[in-house]
């Protein structure tokens, strides 16, 4: 135990010399900037807006959406900016609808819904069956997906930044005579991202999705979070062990990052939904963090079983790696 | 030559270079496999109902205006509406006419829709006495994947960049670059051979990927040739630039990123802003990688003028950059001895 306590603080003491600590904190208060002063502000408002230009007044009952223009360069003016509106034409005697070209699906209800809103009609509001407001959706959508970029993209970077420097001075080799066992140099090491990672999704979450609201799905955000550090930890060790230097390490790091996480990105934030996609080990990690933001985490067991299998075996291969680096190195 | 060989050689042991080759044709093989997902159905909306719950004639209604799923019961949908990554609009029969559902964390546009859609449902048989006035306009999506071809290409063009400058770098790392020093080799034929590296690498890379995303009339694959000789030739003397600027490996990956960042923003800023003002447009064709961006969306667009123009300036870029290198090299020498 007194052996693993030194490890530890070894390891405090280099990730705080290699500015690792320092590299999250300005990372986690950029990430919040952003979130607070950039992507909430700039959410689009998108609408259907209808433009009427009516100069002898035939079309009395309109809707209150419906807004009134006072000549047809305005109108013109008013499609080509906003190209997704509707405009109605009703001087010339005969009713006018100009549109800006779209999808043939799009178009045929962006008709009707301008007709229709010349008819006198009643009062009509859907049935609202979700929990969040769409800045809440947003807040939750954009931490999430933040979190996950944070710990499987610059988490595997730490790692493999501290690792190749401990290989560097040949710390490793000096842990083949040391009077500790040989896991511990592994779980010092997990450890210590872990914690970093825990703390960092504690503050990202409370800092972005509000108190309130952060508390309430924080358990089930930290237990995903801490799959997650586990896993890309333990991904990092494996890589940065195998690979010769930094240089090759940030190739892997570079395929990681695109075929790894466009697709996900793809898949899970927007409509389009890939068929293969279910065979992505990380889509269902990246849903299992949003399902937790959402309040939905799933119970499934067979997931928490591949997850735990998947962390078991790469702690092994793990430590296989790090015993014929010892090897090598003695 | 036999110069020459060494060099290639010594790149491609280099894996950090050759995956930098590998990288711009592989994704241009993904985008041309992604380019048949149909993106289409993104802007429809998208209507969920209960199986048997609504009139046949109902759903065929809701299929004209966007993609219908069928749930087996409500609860299902009820979790559909409520997914986060979808904005899809329950859809209930009431009465003779049909009721909506949205989740309430959506865009005002579905819920807008979603709050006409009862009264769309009653008028449907209305048929309003109105004249139809569609106006084209350029498809966002089209144009945004043009754009997107055009910046693979320019990544791909300026891997020469990569290639050179990785190559002096490690050079220097490894005493390489002290040993050329006594070699008996002239400081141009040192140049040329890097020069060539770059630019073989570089040219090659953007020649196969540009077989890969477009096809081309004779002429056109003519003129984009021209294009990639000239940029990939631009774009290996940048790469000596950063090669002789950097001190380690690590500047100058920073180095080459930073070039790379500032070879991507500058076109895509220019093309969504759609930047008309002469002064700002001369700033931004100082990036060689702008000449090059236009020079692409001229071809793409079919417009052979605007391609030669590019070319033109691109041919500037080179002879102007040449220049400023061998200046350069030439003082460093003088204050050398």
């Amino acid at each position: 135990m007194k052996g693993f306590y030194s490890l530890f603080k070894k390891d405090v003491r280099l990730m705080k010399s290699g500015k690792f600590f320092l590299m999250s904190l300005g990372f986690l208060i950029l990430y919040t900037l952003y979130v607070n002063f950039g992507y909430i502000k700039f959410m689009d408002d998108q609408r259907y807006n209808v433009y009427l230009y009516d100069p002898e007044g035939v079309h009395r009952t309109i809707l209150p959406l419906v807004s009134r223009v006072s000549s047809r360069e305005e109108l013109d003016a008013a499609i080509l900016e906003d190209t997704r509106s509707v405009g109605i034409d009703a001087s010339t005697g005969e009713t006018q609808l100009i549109l800006c070209e779209g999808a043939e699906k799009v178009d045929r209800h962006r008709i009707d819904y301008a007709s229709a809103s010349l008819q006198p009609s009643k009062e009509y509001q859907a049935e609202i069956v979700g929990f969040h407001t769409p800045e809440q959706k947003a807040r939750k959508e954009i931490t999430c997906e933040l979190l996950f970029f944070e710990i499987s993209a610059v988490g595997f970077l730490g790692i493999a930044a501290v690792l190749f420097r401990e290989k560097g001075m040949g710390v490793i080799r000096i842990h083949a005579v040391l009077p500790v066992h040989k896991s511990l140099f592994l779980v010092s090491k997990l450890a210590i991202f872990l914690l970093s990672d825990l703390v960092f999704a504690v503050l990202l979450t409370i800092m972005n999705v509000g108190i309130g609201e952060g508390m309430s799905v924080l358990s089930s955000v930290l237990l995903q979070t801490a799959l997650l550090s586990l896993l890309m930890a333990l991904i990092g060790v494996i890589c940065s062990l195998l690979l010769k230097d930094f240089r090759q390490f940030t190739l892997v790091y570079l395929l990681i990052a695109i075929f790894a996480a466009t697709p996900v990105f793809l898949s899970a934030n927007t409509a389009i939904k890939l068929d293969w996609i279910s065979f992505h080990p990380f889509y269902h990690i990246y849903m299992g963090m949003k399902n937790a933001y959402f309040g939905t985490s799933t119970t499934a067991p067979v997931y928490y079983l591949g997850y735990l299998a998947a962390i078991a075996v790469l702690f092994i291969a793990a430590w296989c790696v790090f015993s014929r680096e010892m090897r090598k190195e003695g | 030559m036999k110069g020459l060989g060494y060099q290639l050689k010594s790149v491609f042991h280099d894996k950090f270079c050759l995956m930098t080759f590998l990288l711009p044709i592989m994704v241009a093989a993904a985008l041309s496999f992604a380019g048949k997902v149909d993106f289409s159905s993104l802007g429809e909306h998208h209507f969920g109902v209960v199986e048997n719950d609504l009139p046949e004639q109902a759903v065929e209604w809701l299929e004209g205006y966007g993609m219908v799923t069928v749930y087996p019961a409500r609860k299902e949908l009820v979790d559909a509406v409520n997914e986060p990554s979808t904005n899809l609009i329950g859809v209930e029969s009431e009465g003779k006419g049909i009721k909506t559902m949205v989740s309430g964390d959506e865009l005002d546009l579905f819920r807008q829709t979603a709050d006409t859609l009862p009264i769309l449902y009653e008028q449907r048989n209305i048929t309003p006495q109105v004249k139809i006035q569609i106006l084209e306009y350029p498809d966002v999506l089209e144009g945004l994947k043009d754009m997107f071809i055009a910046v693979i290409l320019i990544v791909a063009m300026f891997m020469g960049c990569t290639f050179n400058a990785m190559n002096m770098i490690s050079e220097k790392e490894d005493g390489v670059a002290l040993v050329n020093e006594i070699l008996p080799m002239t400081r141009s034929q040192y140049i040329m051979q890097k020069l060539s590296v770059g630019f073989m690498c570089g040219g090659a890379s953007s020649i196969i990927t540009s077989c890969i995303v477009f096809r081309f009339s004779l002429l056109n694959a003519a003129l984009m040739l021209v294009l990639i000789v000239v940029s990939s030739f631009t774009a290996a003397l940048i790469g000596l630039f950063i090669g002789r600027a950097a001190g380690g490996l690590m500047t100058g990956v920073v180095y080459i990123k930073m070039v790379m960042l500032l070879f991507i923003a500058v076109p895509i800023i220019s093309f969504l802003l759609g930047l008309s003002n002469p002064f700002i447009m001369t700033v931004c064709y100082l990036v060689p990688s702008q000449a090059t961006f236009g020079g692409i969306m001229g071809l793409s667009s079919g417009s052979m003028a605007v391609a030669i123009k590019n070319s033109l300036i691109l041919v500037v870029h080179c002879i102007a950059w040449f220049l400023l290198y061998l200046s350069i090299s030439k003082r460093k020498k003088c204050v050398g001895s």
